[in-house]
């Protein structure tokens, strides 16, 4: 037992190692070359070229403000929604929750394209809506703009925001206000002087999170800002990629190693600040707990009042989408419309091979990915909670540092590595990026699984008379299987929703539906690209039913 | 069963210090007793329990468990924990959260091929034992800290082992529980004839518990005995500083009587428990109880063992009063009956039995 740790842990750090180190070294020595097949060769040209670009000053700018525009956002509604959930009386309270959780639920490009659909200065079913208002006829809110832009990623990442508000908040000690209030202090000033202050580490937590997030989102700056020819980093290292013949990897390189450099320093913040934060929550928690309000008669309507809102806010976008494919092209819903549609874009779409093979790509790599990539998780996860030694700390800190990853940089960083290899251009190039880079979102719920297991569960069970085998198959996997579960469904729609480091990585013939769904807007096919996305929420809501299924079928609690 | 252990050795190496976890120990415990392995947490009486039950491989060594040899490190034998046929109770309950008490209980005769129909009845037989009929079809999380401790207990002992072992199973409920609990231990344990192991720190626990205790420390076996003996004769200054309040003070033999072995110490001169291997002139500590040290009325006179001293505080408690007493340079913790007549700053004189005088070393 002893010699298998031993050499599980160095093989850990060798894979995980290779798949977070890998690109990251590759991006270097990337940016100091030529290009991809003058490899070696040390020259400072890429970074002249990319560097001295006169346009580059302007997109740096159009970076901060979106992105610090989106994370204050995506901050301030989470605290908002956190502070009414958890703080006031406000009725109907798991509303907040499901409006905070839904825009996790569509894949990011989807709910840009579906504003896109909304609000687009031409032809945006909103702005059509309000030109039948008289005086209104010249009427064009403009989606592809600044505000547009920081607006749809600012409840792109209102979700995880909230995620780490709202524990904070809920474990909050009230004593904290209350002697405030016996000081005297009135609400505001209690608010202002003692609740947010001592939220401060979580509310930057989430603040920073959102900055790394909106830094190295791809979908609203290629869906939103390139139509109206506003560029971000993101975009721009894209378009270094993209034109055709003229790809220059050494110069998104280059530009990408400052991208990189500040998501890992921001990242290295956060991790610094929630290990703060867990710090406040620890102490404070201590003999508090909320108590539960029972409904009782109430529970019903209440429930079906929140079932009917959450569905409307899900059904939004996706009602849009819907339409969409519908229609012929772009018109206010009416009595002509309805007459209109047809399954044409549909058909269209189901006849077009490229959009079938991405479908085959993007549900193979979520399957086998998500898999594969649990998989992975279990053995680092208990290597970092089981064996505390030097080394697994050296693999927890490499297994996290692909949570600042920017799809898009550490793609060109995948790109440098795979042209030398067989695997360039293959599905497995995309299967290992994606791993890699998504990591943490296995890791996070199977490291939570295995503190749950403490080592007396699995001593007394040998105790007991039950062999290493058994104890696995009777006690330990049961008590991981919540884990391995969420684990999988996070990797799972990830991976097919995946658009950043596949716009990198994907090649003629390794398509997938993000990168499909993007092809499409660029064409601007609104209607095939609207039946595309709704087979896309499709898959992914199946996958997460499937691994629910599968985990109600090893449900923990054991019957006789 | 009788469990021999015989020359164990266990060494942890951290942070560059070698820490002897068991240091060479030798212990025989008697069947169908209950033996408690009493000490300070980190003197190893933990890691003495994981050896016999297999959780941890001592260095060296030899375990034999009812004539059987589990462990040997020269004979090269290592029976693992599954084979050895024991029940164990763990500190933290180790209740699989994922069962119900049913399949809980019923895991060690599952693992062992049991007929379900047998299983059922064993079950049922023992969570009677234990007082939980009824709780089959209960889930592990919805129990109170006292049942789990129970559905524990049910699980240690459904499969009839050769040896049950407890490591540190009251430590996680709060005081009243566990006073009960205690109580109901030791029932549970007299009525089975069980040879139980028994983990604490807790000097009433064991007192109260066993039938033999030893006490532990630094990876040794200090001292072996039953319960009154080890509080009332014990021979080294550890143990009785460990196992009950007491006043220790320095003192030199002088003279070894028939009956008696006297010292001279800071209070004066005492005749103690006799101690016949030591020679006059050695150093020794005299260790006395404050509940031996009994108020003397009328006149000191030339008697035997008595001495003047001042009270400095005294705390009425209900069953008796606790004070300290200053006799020449030195205090005493004293403990006397509730109905004494006596208050801070008298005199009084005091007097103990020889035999309360115990002489430890080390």
């Amino acid at each position: 037992m002893v010699k298998k740790r031993s050499v599980l842990t160095p093989t850990l750090i060798a894979i995980v190692g290779f798949l977070t180190v890998c690109p990251i070294v590759m991006l270097v020595l990337g940016s100091f070359s030529t290009g991809l097949g003058a490899f070696g060769e040390f020259t400072l040209e890429k970074y002249i070229l990319g560097y001295a670009d006169p346009e580059l000053a302007g997109i740096i700018l159009n970076t901060i403000i979106f992105v610090l525009g989106s994370s204050l956002v995506a901050t301030g509604l989470a605290l908002l929604l956190a502070y009414l959930n958890t703080r006031t009386d406000i009725p109907f309270k798991f509303l907040f929750r499901i409006i905070s959780i839904i825009p996790m639920m569509i894949p990011h490009i989807l709910f840009s394209v579906s504003w896109v659909l909304l609000l687009n200065p031409s032809n945006g079913l909103i702005n059509l809506l309000l030109r039948q208002i008289p005086g209104l006829e010249d009427l064009a809110i403009n989606i592809y703009s600044l505000p547009g832009m920081i607006l749809v990623e600012g409840l792109l990442d209102l979700p995880i925001a909230y995620l780490i508000l709202a524990p904070a908040m809920a474990s909050f000690d009230i004593a904290l206000e209350e002697s405030s209030k016996v000081c005297g202090g009135k609400t505001w000033r209690t608010l202002l002087r003692v609740t947010l202050p001592v939220l401060r580490p979580a509310i930057l937590a989430a603040f920073i999170l959102s900055l790394v997030r909106s830094l190295a989102s791809f979908a609203v700056p290629s869906v939103i800002g390139m139509p109206g020819r506003i560029y971000v980093l993101a975009t721009h290292i894209y378009q270094s990629i993209a034109s055709g013949f003229a790809a220059d990897f050494g110069k998104a390189a280059a530009i990408g190693m400052s991208v990189l450099a500040t998501s890992v320093a921001l990242i290295y913040i956060y991790r610094y600040l929630t290990a703060e934060s867990e710090k406040f929550v620890t102490i404070s928690s201590r003999g508090y707990r909320p108590t539960v309000i029972e409904l009782k008669g109430a529970k019903y309507p209440l429930f079906s009042i929140v079932g009917i809102l959450s569905m409307v806010l899900i059904v939004l976008p996706v009602l849009v989408l819907f339409y969409t494919s519908l229609v012929p092209y772009t018109m206010i819903p009416s009595a002509r419309a309805f007459s209109m549609m047809s399954w044409k874009h549909w058909i269209e779409v189901i006849n077009d091979p490229i959009s079938l093979l991405s479908l085959k790509n993007s549900v193979f790599l979520g399957v086998v990915g998500a898999t594969l990539g649990v998989a992975l998780s279990v053995f680092v996860a208990y290597v970092i909670v089981k064996i505390r030694s030097y080394a697994s700390g050296i693999l927890e800190s490499l297994s996290f540092l692909s949570f600042s990853f920017p799809g898009i940089v550490i793609g060109v960083g995948f790109m440098w590595f795979f042209v030398r290899t067989p695997l360039y251009a293959t599905i497995w190039a995309l299967l290992i990026g994606y791993i890699a880079t998504y990591l943490p979102y296995g890791v996070r719920p199977l490291t939570s699984a295995f503190i749950q297991v403490h080592s007396h569960l699995e001593e007394s069970s040998l105790v007991c008379g039950a062999g290493a085998f058994t104890t696995m198959r009777r006690i330990v996997i049961p008590l991981l299987i919540p884990g391995i579960v969420s684990g999988w469904i996070l990797m799972a729609t990830m991976f097919v929703r995946e658009l950043t480091l596949s716009v990198v990585l994907s090649r003629p013939g390794t398509e997938v539906l993000a990168v499909q769904i993007f092809r499409f807007s660029e064409d601007g096919l609104w209607g095939q690209l609207s039946a595309l996305g709704i087979i896309m929420i499709v898959i992914s809501t199946a996958l997460v039913l499937l691994a629910t299924l599968v985990g109600v079928k090893f449900k923990p609690v054991e019957e006789e | 069963m009788e469990i021999k252990i015989k020359n164990l050795r266990k060494h942890y190496y951290t942070g560059g210090k070698t820490i002897k976890a068991l240091d060479n120990v030798s212990l025989s415990i008697p069947a169908n007793q209950i033996f408690t392995l009493l000490g300070p947490s980190g003197c190893g009486k933990t890691t003495l329990l994981r050896c016999i039950v297999g959780l941890e491989a001592p260095d060296s060594g030899e375990i034999e468990i009812g004539g059987e040899v589990v462990l040997s490190t020269e004979k090269n034998i290592f029976v693992p924990t599954e084979n050895r046929g024991l029940g164990m109770v763990f500190q933290t309950y180790a209740i699989w959260p994922h069962m119900n008490v049913f399949n809980n209980v019923a895991y060690p005769l599952q693992t062992r091929k049991v007929r379900k129909d047998v299983i059922r009845s064993k079950v049922a037989k023992t969570l009677d034992f234990v007082q939980l009929t009824g709780f089959e079809n209960r889930p592990a999380t919805k129990l109170s800290g006292g049942q789990q401790q129970r559905v524990a207990l049910a699980r240690a002992l459904v499969a009839e082992p050769k040896v049950i072992l407890f490591d540190e199973p009251l430590s996680n409920l709060d005081a009243k529980l566990r006073e009960e609990t205690r109580k109901d231990l030791r029932d549970f344990l007299t009525k089975l004839q069980i040879t139980a192991v028994y983990v604490t720190h807790d000097r009433i626990e064991a007192l109260s518990l066993s039938d033999i205790v030893a006490v532990m420390n630094q990876g040794q076996i200090v001292e072996t005995g039953e319960p009154r003996n080890i509080y009332l004769n014990s021979t080294h200054r550890f143990v009785a500083d460990f196992i009950g309040r007491t006043n220790l003070i320095e003192a030199t033999v002088i003279s070894q009587e028939e009956a008696v072995t006297m010292v001279d110490c800071a209070i004066g001169s005492l005749a103690c428990r006799k101690r016949s291997d030591m020679q006059p002139g050695d150093k020794a500590t005299l260790c006395l109880r404050p509940e031996f040290i009994r108020l003397k009325g009328g006149d000191a006179g030339e008697a035997q063992n008595v001495f003047n001293g001042r009270i400095e505080s005294l705390v009425f408690i209900g069953e008796a009063f606790e004070g300290e007493i200053r006799i020449h340079d030195s205090q005493l913790f004293i403990k006397t009956e509730p109905d004494s007549d006596i208050k801070v700053g008298d005199s009084a004189n005091f007097t103990v039995d020889p035999d309360h005088c115990l002489l430890v070393t080390r």
